[in-house]
């Protein structure tokens, strides 16, 4: 019995100094584990299970599945300049493409676009958008937001996360605790999806989730 | 050298060839991490079977010991395979999970403790076999209980395990929109772990018989089932040479996707939306007349919309790159350049840029598509160069379409560019119908703007009394 105590005593302060440390960057920052930013095989992942893997998609399908995961219902809004001639000027004033409305407690999410946009951006925009959803940025807390420029990193580098609401999100790893960071990546997921949905099989690394071995 | 020496010999030369065999033909033409595993695991299995026919293994206690290292290879690929599929192995082998598991949470948390599952019931059938010791290395020799139980211990749930690998497998070659070759590795691989699976619920069956069995009817029941544990061996081992040995390449090389990603797709995505920027903001005020004009002399002389699309880009490309303000500072006939060469590379690769497009217009239910050579940009980009790369002015243009010499005038008009010498048009009637086509547009487009202001200063002016 004195054994075991002494045991137990000396596993606390060993791991004491360490527990210390984390709950200082933790407290710092208030951030999960850093991770990097995404990747095409990571991005496979989550088409995987929206069950989109291996299948030729548009920004519909992808919002339609990623809806039907999340549980919410995902509209998006294709505004002709006629419609609301405003609006492509306030965004391109902002330096804006498009913009993102959610609610948690309607769940419903509304993408608005205009459509004056050239196409391949009006499509990437859209993705992008999704792409906010799917990481679950939407669900970062105010209080946790970081602000300052980005500048451009390796792909390996590792980056602090935030910590987000209670709700559902697409992304296994926690969003960015930088914004540039978050808008980044989300242009990472317009990019992978706009290739894997016109891949669909062909894709390189559609096929390497069916080859393990 | 007993029988069962004799047998560990001919077993550890057999796993020594395989070695060679990998070595030779399966790592050389295609290497994966499996193989190398593979490799491994046939050295580590060679050795065993050695050290077994080298030894003397008078003991049961050894016989307990190396039974298990002889086990232990089978383990370790199952565990391997179940790691593999659920992508539990470390990062630097860039492991993802199979499609099948990356869908199911529950499957890819099973099969992730299936290596800690296998280890701990090796350790119990250790500690059973050393506790109670039995003659685990004989064939047909009758055996204690523990002998059951030290089998069981393992083989039970090495049997689950594959079998669990052989559904994933299925699963995933069930997956629709799968290529055929893609559909006969996996099912190769799930015949292959259902062979070690039948193996390992024989090797129980076996196992039973020695422990209970009567002693005249074991030695003929045991030779039938260990004939059958040979077919399964062999049905197991040409299954995943098979699977091993289909190839499947994909017609676009990641690679190349990567920079296409970062290289084409950002710098067409800047292009795009800076100009669309630039037009909303009102930064190009001199686009907008010139705009219209294009777009008449291209109504005026018949030209399919696709053509008047691509004049209009042209006109834009031009004045963005010729217009100083910070909105449009990274639209320079350098980057110009660099982007059209990426989309030329996408077109010389016929297979790839026939299959990237996006949709024209997502309002509309009638889908139309857009690839990069039918985008506007393209053409844009070639007339913008050849616009603003028109430096010497004694050599002949060569011959362009009438949309791509109605931009030219318009730009020319603008004072975008210069207009080019009569020399260089020497012999370019297109030219000249552009001109005429782009004076009567404006003419008109003149004489529409001063009607209207004629009518809103009527319709201004107040009415008098009659």
């Amino acid at each position: 019995m004195p054994k075991r105590g002494f045991g137990n005593v000396l596993w606390k302060e060993l791991g004491r100094p360490w527990r210390q440390l984390r709950d200082i960057s933790g407290a710092r920052s208030g951030c999960h584990e850093p991770r990097s930013l995404l990747t095409a095989a990571e991005f496979q992942e989550e088409l995987a299970i929206l069950g989109l893997s291996c299948r030729r998609f548009d920004p519909k399908d992808y919002a339609d599945a990623l809806g039907d995961y999340l549980n919410i219902c995902i509209n998006i809004h294709v505004i002709p300049d006629e419609w609301y001639p405003e609006l492509s000027r306030r965004l391109a004033i902002s330096g804006r493409l498009g913009e993102i409305r959610y609610s948690e407690r309607l769940t419903l999410a509304a993408i608005f676009v205009p459509g004056s946009l050239p196409p391949l951006v009006l499509t990437l925009t859209i993705l992008h958008e999704l792409g906010h959803l799917a990481a679950g940025d939407l669900l970062v807390d105010p209080s946790e937001e970081v602000g300052g420029s980005h500048h451009q990193h390796s792909e390996e580098a590792e980056f602090a996360t935030a910590s987000t609401r209670k709700g559902k999100k697409l992304a296994r790893g926690f969003p960015f605790a930088e914004e540039a960071l978050r808008e980044r990546e989300a242009n990472l997921r317009a990019s992978y999806a706009l290739f894997a949905g016109c891949l669909g099989n062909e894709s390189p690394y559609a096929y390497a989730m069916y080859s393990v071995l | 050298m007993s029988a069962a020496q004799h047998q560990a010999f001919v077993l550890g030369s057999v796993s020594f060839v395989a070695f060679f065999f990998v070595i030779c033909f399966v790592l050389s033409s295609r290497r994966t991490k499996f193989s190398d595993f593979a490799a491994c695991n046939l050295v580590f299995v060679a050795a065993t079977f050695y050290a077994v026919a080298l030894l003397d293994i008078s003991g049961e206690r050894t016989e307990v010991f190396l039974a298990i290292m002889t086990e232990l290879p089978v383990v370790l690929i199952v565990a391997w395979i179940c790691l593999a599929l659920a992508g539990g192995l470390p990062s630097h082998l860039g492991a993802r999970p199979v499609e099948p598991v990356a869908r199911r949470t529950w499957l890819r948390k099973v099969l992730e403790f299936t290596p800690i599952l296998l280890l701990f019931f090796v350790i119990l059938a250790c500690v059973v076999g050393l506790i109670r010791p039995s003659p685990a290395m004989h064939l047909y020799a009758p055996a204690p209980p523990a002998f059951f139980a030290l089998k069981a211990l393992i083989m039970i749930p090495e049997g689950f395990c594959s079998a669990l690998a052989a559904l994933t497998f299925i699963l995933a070659g069930r997956s629709s929109g799968l290529r055929g070759r893609l559909y006969f590795k996996n099912l190769a691989f799930a015949v292959g772990m259902l062979g070690i699976a039948s193996i390992a619920f024989e090797s129980t069956v076996v196992a039973s018989f020695r422990v209970w069995a009567s002693e005249e009817g074991r030695q003929g029941i045991l030779e039938k089932l260990i004939a059958l544990e040979t077919c399964f061996t062999v049905v197991c081992i040409l299954a995943f040479a098979a699977g091993l040995s289909l190839r499947y390449t994909p017609t676009v090389a990641g690679p190349l996707l990567h920079r296409l990603q970062m290289g084409w797709l950002h710098a067409q995505e800047q292009f795009e939306s800076l100009e669309w920027r630039a037009v909303n903001t009102g930064a190009a005020d001199r686009l907008t007349t010139a705009s219209d004009a294009v777009a008449l002399a291209c109504r005026l002389r018949n030209l399919p919309e696709s053509d008047t699309e691509k004049a209009l880009a042209t006109i834009r490309v031009v004045a963005m790159m010729k217009d100083p303000s910070s909105e449009t500072r990274y639209i320079t006939p350098e980057a110009a350049r660099e982007l059209y060469e990426l989309q030329e590379e996408i077109l010389r690769d016929s297979a790839l840029s026939s299959k990237i497009s996006w949709a024209v217009n997502l309002r509309s239910r009638a889908q139309e598509y857009q690839t990069v050579k039918s985008a506007p940009l393209h053409h844009a980009l070639r007339a913008a160069l050849d616009l603003i790369d028109r430096q010497d002015q004694n050599s002949r243009i060569q011959a362009r379409p009438l949309w791509h010499w109605i931009a030219a005038v318009s730009a020319a008009d603008a004072k975008i560019v210069d207009s080019p010498a009569p020399v260089q048009l020497e012999g370019q009637d297109g030219y000249r119908t552009a001109v005429e086509a782009y004076c009567a547009a404006k003419t008109t487009l003149q004489k529409l703007d001063t009607d209207d202001r004629e009518r809103r200063v009527e319709y201004g002016r107040p009415q008098t009394q009659a």
